[in-house]
């Protein structure tokens, strides 16, 4: 199981911020990413964002990268791809492999270099977001899109029960495996058609079970949450400019640069 | 095959959401209509969403030692048809972007079109399909899951391709690139996560076949036939 960013976010100190602030420093960060033509903007944005998270989320270095390293294989495959293919004109080195010629063009090194800040800019700000903001808390915020009522109460009641079910299938998990249940592959696969069974017999069992609990308490098809009033203090709203300023200025006069 | 955040650039993540966005709301509508006539599905269905999230962040035994993680997603069209399981799979994107950093926001169109649209419709086709020609239940589930994987798989190398075209050759090029390098994990990837989703309907016939009943998935004599076959 992989890291549940959640659990960082609970206890994050940036927890209690306003919701609509973080957001819209995120989609920003996100957006200006993007539309960048120089990979210089998304970069800037990267050590922005992660400073943020490290600094004022206090999340710990060493975990903090490991995340970062995520996305690693897919991107690298990716941007390697790109850089070979990607853009024309005079190779920068090329080789010869079972009578193909590969190369890399300025154009595709360019273009792999931009898309490799970006994916890093967009997943800095993306971490920033799930560090230090539950979901709990992002849940009044889409009360108040227009979406229908019925997609946020399913959305809800997931979140909730992501929780249970993930408890549950490490608790199997962890019995078959003092078994001996994942000792080579044909145990271990058993073993994943057991859990993956009983999850779902369990989990179809549970929700019939929640609905006649939340019938019984005179569920009507709507969950109300509070949402509480969060003021933006100065200091932050000054920081917050200084940052977008930051960004649309290098934005600005990064246009047409590039980097080789 | 989660496409990561910032991959995509300017005019491609925008069109995928423009694909996607008119799919999901449909899928709400359908959801909607549901809801209203049998209140009793939204838990249900908010269960089978947390399942598919479940099961795709667990770990796959992979021969080569890699991880790698089911999607979950042809199982959940089997069970649950294209449109509703455009919405969950939306629901769960975005939660494996928030809680895993799976994927992405701004890739969230593209990632919607190839995992939770274009990938369970279909293998939700090819299982009516093949369960009217009469093809064995399980080799049908194992089919349907495998061929959700690869036209997944293939839609996201459709997606790199034409957002990033090769100088010579242009888009089938650099198709040809992305498929046959993801290929080595994806193919047997796919394989693996049939021979599962075909083994857990397996006992899931054995042990609580009434749900597949409910859900249309298949009908009482054909229950009755792959209890007789077991025993």
């Amino acid at each position: 199981m992989a890291h549940i960013l959640d659990d960082y976010a609970v206890l994050s100190p940036l927890r209690y911020k306003n919701n609509w602030l973080k957001i819209s420093i995120v989609t920003f960060g996100l957006l200006a990413g993007v539309s960048s033509n120089s990979p210089l903007v998304p970069f800037l944005v990267a050590i922005c964002m992660s400073f943020a998270t490290l600094y004022f989320a206090k999340i710990p270095i060493s975990f903090y990268f490991k995340l970062l390293a995520a996305p690693a294989s897919f991107v690298i495959v990716s941007v390697v791809i790109i850089a070979f293919f990607f853009g024309e004109g005079a190779k920068l080195f090329s080789f010869d492999i079972l009578g193909y010629t590969l190369g890399v063009s300025k154009a595709g090194l360019n273009m792999a270099l931009l898309v490799l800040a970006r994916t890093l800019g967009g997943m800095s700000c993306l971490f920033f977001l799930s560090l230090t903001t539950p979901m709990i808390e992002l849940f009044s915020v889409l009360k108040a899109t227009k979406l229908p009522d019925s997609f946020l109460e399913i959305a809800m009641m997931m979140y909730r029960y992501i929780f249970v079910f993930l408890d549950v299938a490490m608790g199997v998990k962890y019995a078959q495996s003092v078994r001996l249940g994942y000792k080579d592959f044909r145990t271990s696969f058993k073993s994943m058609v057991m859990l993956g069974t009983n999850l779902f017999i369990r989990s179809w069992e549970q929700g019939e079970k929640i609905f006649v609990s939340m019938n019984s308490r005179c569920y009507d098809g709507k969950l109300t949450i509070l949402d509480d009033k969060r003021p933006v203090k100065f200091s932050e709203l000054i920081l917050t400019l200084v940052y977008f300023a930051l960004v649309i200025l290098t934005f600005y006069f990064t246009r047409g640069a590039s980097v080789i | 095959m989660h496409i990561f955040e910032g991959f995509l650039p300017s005019p491609w993540w925008q069109l995928w959401f423009v694909f996607s966005i008119p799919v999901i709301l449909y899928g709400m509508y359908k959801l909607n209509k549901l809801v209203s006539a049998r209140r009793d599905v939204i838990p249900l269905l908010a269960v089978a969403g947390a399942f598919i999230f479940v099961l795709s962040s667990l770990k796959l035994p992979s021969v080569t030692g890699s991880s790698s993680h089911p999607t979950g997603t042809g199982m959940a069209a089997i069970l649950f048809g294209p449109g509703i399981t455009a919405v969950l799979g939306v629901i769960v994107l975005l939660y494996q972007a928030i809680f895993l950093a799976h994927g992405g926001i701004t890739t969230l169109g593209a990632n919607s079109a190839s995992m939770a649209i274009i990938g369970p419709a279909v293998a939700y086709a090819f299982y009516k399909a093949a369960s009217k020609a009469g093809i064995n239940f399980y080799l049908n589930v194992f089919l349907a899951t495998a061929i959700a994987d690869w036209v997944t798989y293939v839609v996201t190398s459709v997606q790199l391709a034409v957002a990033f075209p090769a100088a010579e050759g242009g888009i089938l090029a650099s198709f040809t690139a992305f498929a046959t390098i993801f290929a080595a994990t994806q193919v047997p990837l796919a394989i693996m996560e049939g021979a599962l989703t075909a083994l857990i309907m397996k006992y899931v016939v054995q042990i609580k076949s009434d749900v597949l009943i409910d859900l249309n998935v298949l009908s009482t004599s054909a229950v009755a036939k792959l209890k007789e076959a077991m025993e």
